[in-house]
């Protein structure tokens, strides 16, 4: 049988038996509806003047993602440090890792259990959004269905790539604070939105409106084919260049 | 000729200012339990992690199963490791680990396989605990039990016994020389010369990265060097004797009554000889043959500490 789908099977199982995954999943669900009732007693209508509790899912998906710290980030972020470094941490690597190609196939099958994991987070976010509209705003529409399709899949993809983004910075730094700290600023988008301005004074295009968190938290008409081919761009060009140093650097990676 | 399964040619770890290992040459033939000795930070565990596969080799070859490793194409398959700690997940229990690992393999019947391999190394097949609240005796058998996982052709252990009490320590041998019989090529490192003799039928001694020396077992108790257990009365009286008339001085005094003379160039008969003349009573004097440890400390320049 094919290592690559043994070593895969390992992490899902790891990934199943895993209390952390399971501990995020449920406070984020619980902070989600918590945070749909405090938005309504203390509801102010934004700069257009439209309440989030008349948003459609949709709308309200993007007002939230939008919103730094992004907590659908953050939880991406803490648990994609946490699944790669518990292993490291535990040495468990050196139990297969010898295995021929195992280098590579480890790491691909990391970035699909983050691809997993990021799934059950929108998954969850959803689920949440739809029980704390419908309890607290008494409104669980969704609005067009072609739209809320390319916006999920859209952010679904520009959320693994972050995930993909954390992962490699976790690899080469191989310490939970450390990467933990890196993670924070990332998901603040401190970087973004400094690139951003210094682009705005040296010339008039706008090349870091595609970097990742920038892409992520701006708010876009998923209607335009431009955004859409703007998403797919951004996620597809950080997804692959960051799996590739991340192959690249566990190949030469020296174990302990 | 005997099949050589693991070969190694001018084999080089630099670390950034550390040369851990440096040009060393070996092959390990099918069948050998091939012991690699030497002290703390003589480069045993940096040798092992390369033929490992855990880490990338500054310079030289590595030949294993007739295949060379080059680059990042591996070759270590049919290969059991267990360098420096075993890996586990401590928040899982012994079966859950190496459950994993199985998976990871591709093993089928992994219940059946699992519960021989912990049987086979002493744990209690039922027990649910963490592996975090294992003994460090526990986890080391664990460790041995995952290098075994998969039936591997060669197993690599790095200083095995490490944490094991006496018994354990014993049955480890035990299931080691038995592995041997049913065929499996054993690279196994340790700091005590005197452990591995027990096993090992050839023995590579590293020092400071260096392959200092590689010699069989019957080599190696040839070479083995003699002492001279004199007892007598007095030792203190006796001493410059041998001092003056035999020019002995590579010599200690265990106590009043037990000297070891360690120099070569004297005979039996001339020491009697003296002490005779000397009118001194000679209870015994037997020659024997120098220790191992004393060997092994002799070649990487530290017998003088073997005295203290
Ligand atoms: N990752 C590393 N970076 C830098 N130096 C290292 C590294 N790993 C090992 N060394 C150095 O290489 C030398 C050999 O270390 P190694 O662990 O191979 O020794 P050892 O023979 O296994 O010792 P011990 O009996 O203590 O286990 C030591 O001087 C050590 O400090
Ligand atoms: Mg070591």
């Amino acid at each position: 049988m094919n290592p690559l789908i043994n070593l895969l099977k390992m992490e899902f199982n790891r990934f199943f038996t895993n209390n952390m995954m399971y501990i995020l999943l449920v406070i984020f669900m619980a902070f989600q509806v918590f945070g749909i009732f405090m938005i309504k007693q203390y509801e102010q209508p934004d700069q257009e003047g439209i309440l989030l509790s008349t948003m459609n899912e949709s709308q309200f998906i993007q007002a939230m993602l939008s919103q730094t710290p992004s907590w659908v980030m953050m939880y991406i972020m803490v648990f994609s440090v946490y699944f790669y470094m518990s292993e490291y941490n535990a040495g468990f690597y050196k139990n297969y890792i010898s295995m021929k190609n195992a280098r590579i196939y480890s790491v691909i099958s990391k970035i699909l259990i983050l691809g997993l994991f990021t799934l059950l987070m929108f998954i969850v976010m959803l689920v949440s959004d739809l029980i704390g509209r419908a309890i607290f705003f008494e409104n669980a529409a969704i609005g067009d269905l072609q739209y809320f399709f390319k916006l999920l899949v859209g952010q679904f993809l520009l959320h693994w790539a972050f995930a993909i983004v954390i992962l490699c910075i976790t690899m080469l730094l191989k310490n939970m604070i450390a990467s933990i700290i890196i993670g924070l600023v990332l998901v603040l988008n401190v970087f973004g939105v400094a690139v951003s301005l210094l682009e705005s004074l040296v010339w008039d295009l706008n090349l870091s409106s595609y970097l990742l968190i920038n892409t992520i938290v701006s708010v876009m008409d998923f209607n335009e084919l431009q955004t859409v081919i703007h998403v797919v761009i951004a996620a597809l060009a950080f997804m692959m260049l960051f799996s590739f140093v991340a192959v690249r650097y566990k190949l030469n990676e020296d174990l302990r | 000729m005997s099949e050589a399964i693991i070969e190694v040619n001018q084999l080089t770890k630099q670390f950034k200012s550390n040369r851990a290992v440096y040009n060393a040459d070996f092959k390990i033939s099918k069948g050998e339990i091939f012991g690699l000795i030497g002290k703390n930070g003589a480069g045993k565990s940096t040798l092992l992690k390369m033929i490992g596969g855990l880490i990338h080799p500054s310079k030289g070859e590595i030949h294993l199963f007739d295949h060379t490793v080059k680059g990042n194409h591996t070759y270590f398959e049919r290969m059991g490791l267990l360098i420096e700690n075993p890996g586990f997940f401590p928040n899982y229990s012994a079966y859950k680990n190496l459950e994993l690992i199985a998976i990871s393999y591709g093993l089928k019947n992994r219940k059946k396989h699992i519960f021989e391999l912990l049987e086979l190394v002493g744990l209690d097949k039922l027990n649910k605990s963490k592996v975090k609240n294992y003994s460090m005796g526990m986890k080391q058998r664990l460790g041995i039990a995952a290098a075994l996982l998969g039936s591997p052709d060669v197993l690599i252990l790095d200083e095995p016994i490490n944490g094991l009490d006496p018994q354990g320590i014993s049955e480890i041998r035990k299931l080691i020389l038995k592995l041997n019989i049913a065929g499996m090529t054993i690279l196994i490192s340790s700091h005590i010369l005197e452990e591995l003799s027990k096993v090992a039928t050839k023995y590579a001694i590293i020092h400071e990265g260096e392959i200092l020396e590689i010699i069989s077992t019957e080599e190696l108790l040839l070479q083995c060097e003699e002492r001279v257990e004199l007892e007598v009365d007095e030792a203190n009286i006796i001493i410059p004797l041998l001092e003056n008339d035999l020019n002995i001085n590579n010599y200690k005094v265990l106590t009043n009554q037990m000297i070891h003379i360690y120099d070569t160039h004297v005979e039996n008969k001339q020491i009697i000889n003296v002490l005779v003349e000397n009118k001194m009573a000679v209870h015994s004097i037997t020659k024997y043959k120098q220790s191992l440890e004393q060997y092994f400390l002799q070649r990487t320049g530290r017998e003088g500490e073997s005295f203290d």
